[in-house]
């Protein structure tokens, strides 16, 4: 796949002083006895604030599974997960919603869009949610930054997929959350739809100095990235940084079938 | 096939349980009622036969006229049997026994000084069968009364006024009030008392003068010599009868009691039918919604059956097949559930006072069969539409995304909603102004129609209430709720019309009570002149001496005494009034258009001018009319008033019913104080009277206003009870769609679960959709009523309800109640929603 808005090479990433979120010694078992099923097996990685990270793997190496669990979606069956200081494994259901509102922003790969809300409704969602007012200021520059000033009445239905996933983006970032989890957020998109899309996470990243993970398992959309974690059988078995396509599919090569 | 459709059905337990109430409550309201009048039934066809078991023949006079409706209880004109008749009997060879019988009014006096009174039984004197074999009762205590001051009872008035052998009382009769000890207590068979009614019995003699029996008896018993049959001896006793009366045997009679007694419960089932029919009606709605979505849900995997070739009839056969597995499960329930029903409704008739007798309870094959039918039939056409829109779903659907594209109003829609509207409009205009034959059908059928009409047209306007009723709502949740009920009108529609209806008809009855309570009361300010009105609680008529005494007192300038009785004119039976004629206009205000009240002497009558003008009466025409004691008579018209509200049709002066009529009982006494009497005076006055006689009730003009008012107000009361079922129903129906909405919305639910909105936001979204469409159908349903209240109210203008009232703070509350209702309904769906796994909605497949 050729990707229309190829990333320049950007300058090398630096050793962050502290991570945005961290796993530490994860494990996720689904289901029990001889059916139980491993997802993540004791993985421990850190994502650094201000940085796009990537994280890819083959089919079942649990990359989906960590995301939930770094985004408090799902709960680990043992092991720690930060967001910031905070041990978010620890929180309960009610602390751990506020956490998801004030603090995590999402895009996943479909139905990101509550369909009976406007474009600009849904940007809003969150803090509507939180009973917050948006900063007009941020969301205005976010909802220039998407280019999509001229939809924000439309409601989800009257908009193209890559549009819809350019909102949800828009979403994730009006909030200003402290970290972005995006669950292959371009799994649905044509290849120019995926461009628009990752270059507006790239620029949240280096304009805003907001802080992506990104869970794909394409490696054009990988090398947006700053950095590359590679998953399999669950565990975290290297990473690459200031990632390319073709240095992507190397590495994943020789993980086996992406 | 088969396997495909059952399997399909399993998949929505929850749904189809929740749709499956709706019918079993419909259908348990129709078997319970069977159920129930069917047992009352052959539990008194057992009494009547157990009763008559001895006695022979019985003789009595024919009826001459057609009694029909609230007329009944004044008899239906049959001669009664002279003392020499019964002689004759006494005579007739074969005869071993021949006793007579005889009814009236005789009311007991409690320990406390008051008199005891039914919930709508009546309260009867009889005379005392000697001979055991002709009595229907049995003395359970005591002996039977052998002498004048001695009486027996039965044990339900015994047990429940806690009367007791050996204790002295007071009876009210017509005359003086007698003074007498109780010696015995009866019960027929294994019932304690007929019906609720209380029963004095005395000895013949006391009961020919307490009972006004004036010597003759209402029927005489017969019992036979050992050998000769019932029918020999009836037709011996049929010889020596003048015309007029006429012989039957024992098992005839009991017949035709138990005859006359089913055909006054009938009016029992039909009422409770008609509510059940409503229950029905509203789970159609129910059935048609969940079958429709079920369909639409499954448009997939029907889609896939016609790609592998199954035909659109087979789909359609497969929908219908899921239908009719359902509504006979349902149906087989709701026939359980009525058979509770009935043991509970048996239970609230005893509460009020009517202990029916013991007996299994009947559950006849036509319960069974009537239930499935109905059960199965309603389950079948709620789910026909659905099947036919399976048998078109193309085999291409398969590969098409299900999203359910925008609604759009169509212009087909409207202008097919107005004419099914108008259809029943017109239907139900027809019914109630239009005098067919079977009125209330016609009616009821137009109403349902217009349910249809509205149903049908109410999608067009569920986008702007709801918007309007949301506005309010400034939290998230209570937006998207609002969001949520505009996003598929066509379900919120039909899922608000099944509340509609039971508002519909909330509203309705709550109009109709309300018309008539007003238009009573502009009668009572615009006619009755009284200060003091007499009656009884029970309007069963007391003695005159209420009025000789208030009389006595010298309080008033004016006691004026009303009877009621009925006569018969071309063989119907009409009722008419005695009334004094020097006082009456003091009491009452009576606008003649022609003749003057005064004018009205002993063989003349005065008659209310729309009755004379159908008749094309004129004054000083005399018309033939029959009364029971003294048959055919001729009344002279002298004059004509125009107000019927208060007086009825008919007035004669009360010489003349005095000479027509045996019963002497005041209906009611209206009273109107002396000039310089103060009302203190008055009042002291009243009370020394009333003090002799515990069933009478005194009130003024407000306080009797206030008593008929809550009499009303009692019967809305029940009638809203009975309609409960129907919103029980809807509000189900309400549940079963938010239970769909939150399984559509599953993804979307969790969504907005991961970008942070709490479970409690997610419950409080749930339960304002359940709201808004909740209010949106009782708006609708309020307009209906409204109207159907207004069309009612008109139609009997000529029957005094000539006030159209809403009353709308009632109506308020009663939209207010329903949207609480919807709440209420919403509340496990918001709990299902709030617990669902945020993982779910991000989950791709």
């Amino acid at each position: 796949m050729e990707a229309s808005t190829a990333p320049e090479a950007h300058a090398a990433p630096q050793r962050p002083d502290s991570a945005a979120a961290r796993a530490v010694d994860l494990v996720k078992v689904y289901g029990s006895g001889d059916a139980a099923v491993r997802a993540l097996d004791g993985i421990s990685a850190d994502f650094e604030a201000a940085r796009f990270t990537a994280i890819m793997g083959p089919s079942g190496s649990g990359k989906s599974t960590l995301l939930h669990c770094m985004a408090g979606l799902d709960a680990p069956t043992s092991g720690h997960v930060f967001i910031g200081d905070v041990d978010i494994t620890t929180l309960s259901e009610k602390k751990l919603t506020q956490l998801r509102r004030d603090r995590i922003g999402f895009v996943f790969q479909a139905y990101n869009l509550v369909p009976t809300l406007t474009a600009s409704e849904n940007i809003t969602l969150p803090m509507d949610i939180a009973g917050r007012t948006p900063d007009t200021e941020w969301v205005d520059g976010v909802i220039d930054t998407i280019g999509l000033r001229d939809r924000l009445k439309h409601r989800p239905t009257e908009l193209s997929g890559g549009q819809q996933q350019r909102v949800a983006a828009a979403r994730a970032l009006a909030s200003r959350p402290q970290i972005i989890f995006a669950d292959e957020p371009t799994g649905n998109l044509d290849s120019r739809a995926s461009g628009e899309l990752l270059a507006f996470l790239r620029r949240a990243v280096d304009e805003f100095g907001q802080t992506i993970v990104m869970v794909t398992h394409d490696a054009t959309a990988a090398s947006f990235a700053d950095r590359v974690v590679f998953l399999s059988d669950g565990q975290a078995v290297d990473e690459l940084l200031g990632p390319t396509a073709e240095t992507v599919l190397d590495r994943m090569k020789s993980l086996g079938a992406p | 096939m088969l396997r495909a459709s059952l399997r399909g059905l399993l998949q929505h337990k929850v749904r189809l349980i929740l749709t499956a109430l709706a019918v079993v409550l419909g259908v348990g309201f129709v078997s319970g009622t069977y159920i129930l009048t069917d047992s009352i039934n052959n539990a008194f066809e057992g009494l009547f036969k157990q009763i008559s078991a001895g006695v022979a023949v019985e003789v009595q006079g024919t009826p001459k006229f057609t009694a029909s409706g609230p007329d009944q209880q004044f008899g239906n004109g049959a001669q009664r049997v002279p003392a020499s008749l019964l002689d004759a009997i006494q005579a007739v060879p074969g005869v071993r026994d021949a006793e007579g019988t005889l009814n009236g009014y005789a009311q007991l006096v409690d320990a406390h000084g008051k008199a005891v009174t039914t919930g709508g039984a009546p309260t009867l004197g009889v005379s005392w069968i000697s001979d055991p074999s002709l009595s229907s009762v049995k003395i359970r205590q005591g002996r039977a009364p052998a002498a004048a001051g001695e009486i027996a009872i039965d044990a339900g008035t015994a047990t429940k006024f806690g009367f007791h052998v050996g204790q002295p009382v007071t009876v009210l009769v017509e005359g003086p009030s007698i003074h007498a000890t109780i010696v015995g207590i009866f019960g027929f068979g294994s019932a304690n008392n007929l019906l609720g009614a209380t029963l004095v019995a005395f000895v013949p003699e006391q009961a020919q003068t307490a009972l006004k029996g004036g010597g003759e008896w209402d029927s005489v018993s017969v019992a036979a010599d050992p050998g000769v049959s019932p029918t020999v001896l009836r037709d011996r006793i049929q010889q020596v009868l003048p015309s007029g009366f006429e012989a039957r045997t024992g098992a005839e009679q009991a017949q035709a009691n138990s005859d006359d007694l089913k055909k006054n419960l009938s009016f029992i089932t039909v009422a409770l039918l008609i509510f059940a029919g409503i229950a029905l009606f509203v789970g159609a709605f129910i059935i048609f919604n969940t079958f429709a979505t079920l369909v639409a849900q499954r448009t997939r995997e029907l889609a896939l059956l016609r790609a592998l070739g199954a035909s659109g009839a087979q789909v359609r056969r497969s929908v219908l097949l899921e239908a009719t597995v359902f509504g006979s499960i349902a149906s087989l329930v709701g026939l359980g559930f009525g058979y509770l029903m009935a043991i509970g409704l048996h239970g609230a008739f005893s509460a009020f006072g009517a202990t029916l007798p013991s007996g299994s309870l009947q559950v006849v094959p036509r319960t069974i069969i009537v239930s499935i039918v109905v059960g199965l039939g309603t389950t079948l056409a709620a789910s026909a539409i659905p099947a036919f829109r399976a048998a078109g779903v193309p085999p291409i659907a398969a590969l098409r995304d299900p999203e359910p594209g925008a609604y759009r109003p169509s212009g087909r829609r409207t202008v097919f909603g107005l004419l099914v509207t108008a259809a029943g409009v017109a239907l139900l205009l027809l019914g109630l102004f239009g005098h067919p034959s079977n009125a209330g059908a016609i009616v009821g059928f137009g109403a349902a129609v217009v349910f249809f009409g509205v149903t049908i047209l109410s999608p067009l306007f569920a986008r702007p209430v709801a918007r309007v009723l949301g506005a309010p709502l400034r939290t998230v949740a209570g937006r998207l709720a609002r969001e949520n009920a505009m996003r598929n009108p066509k379900r919120t529609s039909s899922t608000a019309a099944a509340l509609m209806i039971g508002l519909a008809m909330v509203a309705f009855v709550a109009i109709f009570a309300s018309s008539i309570k007003a238009s009573a009361r502009q009668t009572l300010e615009q006619t009755l002149k009284a200060d003091y009105i007499v009656t009884t609680s029970q309007f069963t008529g007391f003695s005159q001496d209420v009025a000789t005494q208030l009389r006595a007192t010298g309080a008033f300038s004016a006691v004026s005494p009303i009877r009621q009785g009925s006569f018969g004119y071309r063989g119907q039976s009409q009722s008419l009034q005695g009334v004094d004629p020097a006082t009456l206009p003091e009491v009452v205000h009576v606008p003649m258009s022609s003749g003057s009240v005064a004018d009205l002497g002993d063989g003349d009558v005065l008659v209310y001018s729309k009755t004379a003008s159908d008749n094309h009466w004129t004054v000083g025409q005399s018309i033939p009319v029959v009364f029971a004691s003294t048959g055919a008579q001729r009344l002279r018209i002298v004059g004509i008033y125009t107000d019927n509200r208060l007086l009825g049709s008919f007035l004669v002066s009360l010489p003349t019913f005095e000479r027509n009529y045996t019963q002497q009982l005041d209906q009611v006494v209206l009273a109107k104080i002396a000039p310089g009497v103060s009302s203190e005076q008055a009042k002291r006055a009243v009370q020394s009277v009333t003090k002799k006689f515990p069933n009478v009730q005194v009130q003024d003009q407000a306080e009797f206003r206030e008593s008929q008012a809550s009499q009303i107000d009692r019967v809305l009361a029940l009638f809203i009870v009975l309609l409960v079922f129907s919103i029980i129903i809807a509000v189900f129906g309400i549940m079963n769609t938010l239970f769909l909405s939150i399984y559509e919305r599953t993804r979307e639910i969790g969504l907005l679960r991961a970008v942070g909105m709490a479970r409690r936001q997610v419950r409080s979204m749930v339960r304002w959709e359940g709201t808004i469409v909740a209010v949106f159908g009782a708006l609708l349903g309020t307009v209906v009523g409204v109207f159907f209240g207004w069309a009612m109210v008109h139609a009997l203008k000529d029957s005094g309800v000539t006030i159209f009232s809403v009353p709308i703070g009632l109506l308020v509350t009663f939209v207010v109640l329903a949207g609480l209702a919807g709440l209420l309904a919403g509340l496990v769906p918001a709990w299902i929603a709030g617990r669902r796994n945020v993982l779910e909605a991000i989950a791709t497949e």
